[in-house]
């Protein structure tokens, strides 16, 4: 099935806004944070790469990681045919869109609290 | 997604920017309600308080406490017996409520003397209990009286007793939301810590924000035990004053709700550097991938793998049963702060409903984002709804069900509408796999009651149809189902008990010997 | 003297029987038609009093509240009740009545709504809403003070004196009904009709039991209109069946226009019906009629199956509004019965004097206690750690996991009753509510029998 990266971007957005939590903690920082961290572990996970989960949070970042790749992985069966070139650069398209919504483009006026 | 503008708040058009609705092509960045602000008065908000947030949700639910309010009667009189958080202490918590009960004389002389006084008559009265809370109301908190030392003294004076002091007064804050961050705050502030507790397994974690409602928290913890782990404490449904004493020593925090826990969650990583992991108990594919994510966390991915499939197999033919007929009916998920987030694409996506409006009665713009988020295109969404808002939308999208409030059930049930308990339950619990097809069951009873077909049929002027003495659910539901699905073996109704918690509390679980870090001790 | 009466020793409260003022003001301010009240506080004193009054009736009721937050607090609020009830008739305009109700924090801010309440009539009501009429009446309900049952009595006086208007006597009887279901609400007006009297009642809440029709919206609501309000003032007397729900403003009443004020008594019971009725003739000179003695005939036979042979020697623990605690034990008295244990709520202080209770005192020959101030670990206690025996409590659903616990059958009388169905529906009180009462006290007790396996082939044969 052959899918274009910017369909392959949108597919994977519309998921996890459907499905996952960890894009909307409620800070700036933290938002930052575990999109930077979960997408760039889903990437070295997709592209078959070492990652590390020796600390808590990296492990905690690569379970999200791991477990949503699973997913994608049964729910879009075209990922597998993709080489690891056109997987980064749609993992980088969704990091791109995913930190406009939630972080830079978010109309959540909550987000610049310094405290939780 | 544009601003929806209702005709009955057109004169307070502040309200225009609290309702959305999600139109095709649009996203979060391009209109989001505005959450966690002032109430409007004399709007008839849904909203409640900051002492009910702090006490009623997260501090009562504890079951070996004492829970005192110290202030006049009513605060706790409103908050005895209005909520159904069980627990397994023959539900000490459900059953006796305490309060200082503060005069006029109080009001002007002050209140310590009566507060001292009852700490001590409380625990007198049942010597088997040696924890309580105290929470601030109103009254005693504008009246300055410094609860923490009138605590303090006592515990100097019996030290087998420790003492938690809340202070979230009724008008702290906009809604009850502000008495969870209160409490979460106070709470690892001032008592996270002191307890060292007993390890018992090498994957250890705290379970925050469940309340056990109707049994959720045992239904879960179940799993959590299934697979090895040990469930330090919870925070707070059914949970143990000293277990959350001791939330410092997990190696993961696995959070529910994230409107009323996330604060303590945020703390415990800035502090102990304990990961927050959120999950969703409700939906069976939510709550897979909630259970693979913890197994994966603690590389016991299979023993979570093995619950997902034997929970699967055993459920789904039931859960599948009720999707084949309630595809298409539509329904207003109106709960007070999360379960919008929680439920609107797994009602969806698994019992075939279409969701054509959420609400958040106290929630902030992370729970809109969240609920817009897994909501449909055409949904609206609407923050801090009052009353005629709400009868406006039904009247508009003309939903089969409203999933909401007892109160404001009963004014959907006047327009012929059904309603289901968004913060209690019906028939309860809803988590889990066996839950979730009790939720779909509630639903199927609630939609196809022939009751409630009859409430459309005005006597004095319709046709009356007598060549019916009765009508079945099933007669309203299966007239559009194929021959296949009416006649599948495979599919049928749940076949579960009316307490579906009974066989639980007897359940007997796997050891799991410790291996590793703890082994040689 | 067997029957003590004496104040609870606890300072504080465990398991209360009661809630605070501003709920029964707000109980009220429910029974007039086109009525919001706004309640000045927290939005927990309005958002938990609409769920106690749904769990009662599986209904919801409008009441508002002016959402007091931190800097109300600190600032005062009044400019929160002007914006209130400005919100509020704007986008319900068919109110006429919005009682402004005050609770403990803003009474301790000291926010001056009497002041407030004025303002609007000067401002806002001339300059925006002239022409319509609007009734702002300001109650004064902290809840520091007294309990629910004090709340309905200030707002019933607060209510009267805004409305009631001297005119012609309208030949009319007052009936101050105190805090009733609607079951009991047309049992009187049954009462009256059938004695041909013509009577307002305040406040006329048949209408809480609302129906699910075919098209509409049918909230529930009271019935009591302005005009029913300004006309007690031109009434031939004032009943007020609950002294110490509205004997403020029965005394009123007759101390402003002269109307005639009887308190009580609470019509519970064969006896109290009758002197009810004695007193309905005694004001209006309308003759007691024939239709009521057979009714009275009928309940009597009714209460005669099950008095002597199983409600006699029965030990029984009675807890609930004052009027309806007193007016219980007087009937189960004349029923054989022994109340052991009857719990007043609050702390007011002429329980001391009341009549009724110098007569339990005086006349009761067995060990009764009579707490004042109570709560319900009185009761609680008392089962668990003193070897109180009981065959029955009478009382409101909260102290439901009492008698559970104790095994003692509940019969679920006043307010609120949430885990029963349909029983607002039911009176209590006249000869239907007193025929009633016996039949389920014993229902009840039958039920328990089986259960229990307590003796349950007695009723093979009866």
């Amino acid at each position: 099935m052959e899918k274009t990266i910017k369909d392959g971007v949108e597919s994977l957005m519309d998921y996890i806004m459907k499905n996952c939590l960890w894009q909307f903690n409620s800070r700036t920082w933290d938002r930052v944070e575990q999109n930077k961290n979960i997408l760039e572990k889903a990437t070295q996970i997709m592209c078959a790469e070492e990652v590390s989960k020796d600390t808590p949070s990296e492990r905690y970042y690569w379970a999200e990681a791991q477990q949503m790749v699973e997913s994608f992985l049964e729910t879009f069966p075209w990922i597998k045919t993709m080489n690891a070139t056109e997987i980064k650069e749609m993992m980088a398209g969704l990091k791109k869109r995913l930190d406009y919504q939630t972080i830079t483009g978010s109309l959540n006026k909550e987000l610049d609290d310094p405290n939780y | 997604m544009s601003y929806h503008e209702f005709d009955c708040s057109k004169c307070i058009p502040e309200r225009v920017k609290h309702a959305v609705d999600k139109n095709p092509g649009e996203e979060l960045s391009d209109a989001l309600p505005l959450g966690y602000l002032n109430t409007i008065p004399g709007s008839l908000s849904e909203r409640g308080c900051a002492y009910c947030g702090a006490k009623h949700v997260i501090g009562t639910p504890m079951k070996d406490v004492i829970h005192i309010s110290h202030g006049p009667i009513g605060c706790t009189y409103d908050t005895w017996q209005t909520k159904r958080y069980i627990s397994d202490n023959d539900n000490f918590q459900l059953k006796y409520t305490f309060a200082t009960d503060m005069k006029e004389k109080n009001i002007i002389f002050g209140a310590e003397k009566i507060l001292k006084a009852n700490i001590i008559e409380a625990f007198k009265a049942f010597p088997k209990i040696k924890r309580m809370t105290i929470y601030q109301t109103c009254a005693s908190a504008l009246i300055g009286d410094d609860i923490e030392a009138v605590a303090q003294d006592v515990m100097d004076e019996m030290p087998d007793v420790d003492i938690f002091v809340c202070n979230s007064p009724g008008f702290a804050g906009p809604s009850q939301s502000g008495g969870h961050h209160k409490i979460n705050i106070a709470w690892v502030n001032k008592k996270v810590g002191q307890v060292e507790p007993k390890i018992t397994s090498d994957h250890v974690i705290n379970y925050v924000g469940e309340y056990n409602i109707q049994g959720d928290q045992e239904v879960m913890v179940d799993y959590f035990k299934r697979m090895g782990l040990q469930v330090l404490s919870t925070f707070t449904g059914n949970g143990s004053y000293d277990e959350l004493r001791s939330m410092h020593r997990a190696d993961l925090n696995v959070l529910e709700c994230a409107r009323s826990a996330e604060y303590i969650c945020n703390e415990l990583r800035k502090r102990y550097g304990i990961p927050r992991m959120d999950i969703d108990g409700c939906g069976f594919e939510p709550l897979s991938s909630s259970l693979r994510k913890i197994g994966l966390f603690f590389g016991i991915e299979d023993r979570a793998n093995a619950i997902i499939e034997a929970e699967t197999k055993r459920w789904k033919p039931e859960l599948d049963w009720y999707k084949e007929r309630l595809q298409g009916k539509k329904v207003c998920l109106w709960p007070g702060g999360s379960k919008l987030w929680h439920w609107a694409h797994a009602i969806h996506a698994e019992m075939g409903l279409e969701v054509v409006s959420v609400y958040t009665k106290f929630g902030h713009q992370g729970d809109m984002e969240k609920g817009i988020s897994r909501c449909e295109v055409g949904a609206l969404a609407i923050d801090d709804p009052n009353e005629l808002e709400s009868v406006e939308a039904m009247y508009k999208l003309k939903p089969d069900l409203i999933i909401t409030g007892k109160r404001p059930g009963e004014v959907a049930k006047k327009i012929r509408v059904p309603y289901l308990n968004a913060h209690a339950y019906h028939n309860g619990p809803y988590k889990g796999y066996e839950g979730w097809v009790r939720f779909a069951r509630d639903i199927y009873n609630a939609v196809y009651s022939p009751i409630h077909q009859l409430a459309f049929v005005d006597i004095s002027k319709d046709e009356i149809a007598t060549d019916q003495s009765f009508v079945t659910r099933q007669m309203l539901s299966d007239g559009k189902l194929s021959a296949d699905v009416v006649n599948s073996t495979v599919l049928h109704e749940y076949t579960g008990e009316f307490d579906s918690l009974k066989r639980l509390r007897n359940a007997k679980y796997p050891e799991f010997p410790l291996q590793g870090k703890l082994a040689a001790v | 003297m067997p029957c003590e009466l004496k104040e609870k020793e606890r300072t504080g409260v465990i398991n209360p029987i009661f809630t605070c003022q501003p709920a029964g003001a707000q109980y009220a301010s429910i029974g007039i038609k086109d009525c919001i009240a706004i309640v000045h506080g927290g939005q927990g004193c309005v958002m938990f009093v609409r769920l106690w009054f749904s769990q009662h009736y599986k209904e919801s009721f409008e009441l508002a509240s002016s959402s007091l937050h931190e800097d109300g607090a600190i600032f005062g609020a009044t400019n929160r009740v002007e914006e209130a009830v400005d919100v509020l008739l704007m986008r319900y305009p068919d109110v006429k009545v919005v009682p402004i109700i005050s609770t403990c924090s803003t009474e301790v801010i000291g926010d001056d709504i009497d002041g407030v309440v004025r303002k609007l009539n000067e401002g806002l009501l001339k300059e925006k809403y002239a022409g319509r009429e609007v009734h702002l009446i300001s109650i004064h309900t902290p809840s520091f003070k007294g309990s629910h049952v004090t709340g309905y009595n200030v707002a019933v006086e607060a209510i009267l004196k805004h409305f009631a208007k001297k005119g012609e006597s309208n030949g009319k009887l007052n009936i101050l009904t105190g805090w009733q279901n609607p079951g009991d609400v047309r049992t009187l007006k049954h009462l009256l009709s059938e004695m041909q009297v013509d009577a307002t009642m305040i406040f006329d809440i048949e209408e809480f039991d609302a129906p699910l029709m075919p098209e509409g919206n049918h909230v529930a609501h009271g019935s009591t209109t302005i005009a029913d309000l300004e006309s007690t003032g031109s009434a031939i007397g004032t009943l007020a069946l609950n002294r110490y729900e509205v004997g403020k403003g029965a005394q009123y009443l007759e101390t402003e226009f002269g109307v005639p004020a009887v308190i009580g008594p609470t019509p519970i019971g064969i006896r109290n019906t009758d002197t009810f009725l004695q007193k309905v003739k005694e004001i209006t000179g309308k003759p007691i009629p024939a239709s009521l003695v057979k009714e009275r005939g009928i309940a009597l036979d009714a209460i005669t199956d099950v008095a002597h042979m199983f409600l006699a020697d029965k030990r029984v623990a009675i807890y609930g509004n004052p009027d309806l605690v007193i007016g219980l034990a007087e009937f189960c008295l004349d029923l054989e019965m022994k109340p052991v244990l009857l719990l007043l709520g609050d702390d007011t202080t002429t329980y001391p004097d009341d009549p009724r209770i110098k007569a339990l005192q005086e006349k009761v020959s067995y060990k009764m206690e009579i707490i004042m101030n109570a709560d319900l670990w009185e009761l609680g206690n008392r089962l668990q750690n003193e070897g109180l025996k009981l065959d029955l409590i009478l009382g409101h659903s909260k102290g439901r996991f009492i008698a559970m616990d104790s095994h003692i059958p509940l019969v679920r009388v006043g307010f609120p009753v949430f885990d029963r169905a349909g029983l607002y529906r039911q009176p209590t009180v006249g000869y239907e509510g007193a025929m009633l009462l016996a039949e389920r006290m014993a229902n009840v007790w039958f039920a328990d029998m089986e259960y229990t396996q307590n003796k349950e082939w007695l009723l093979n044969m009866w």
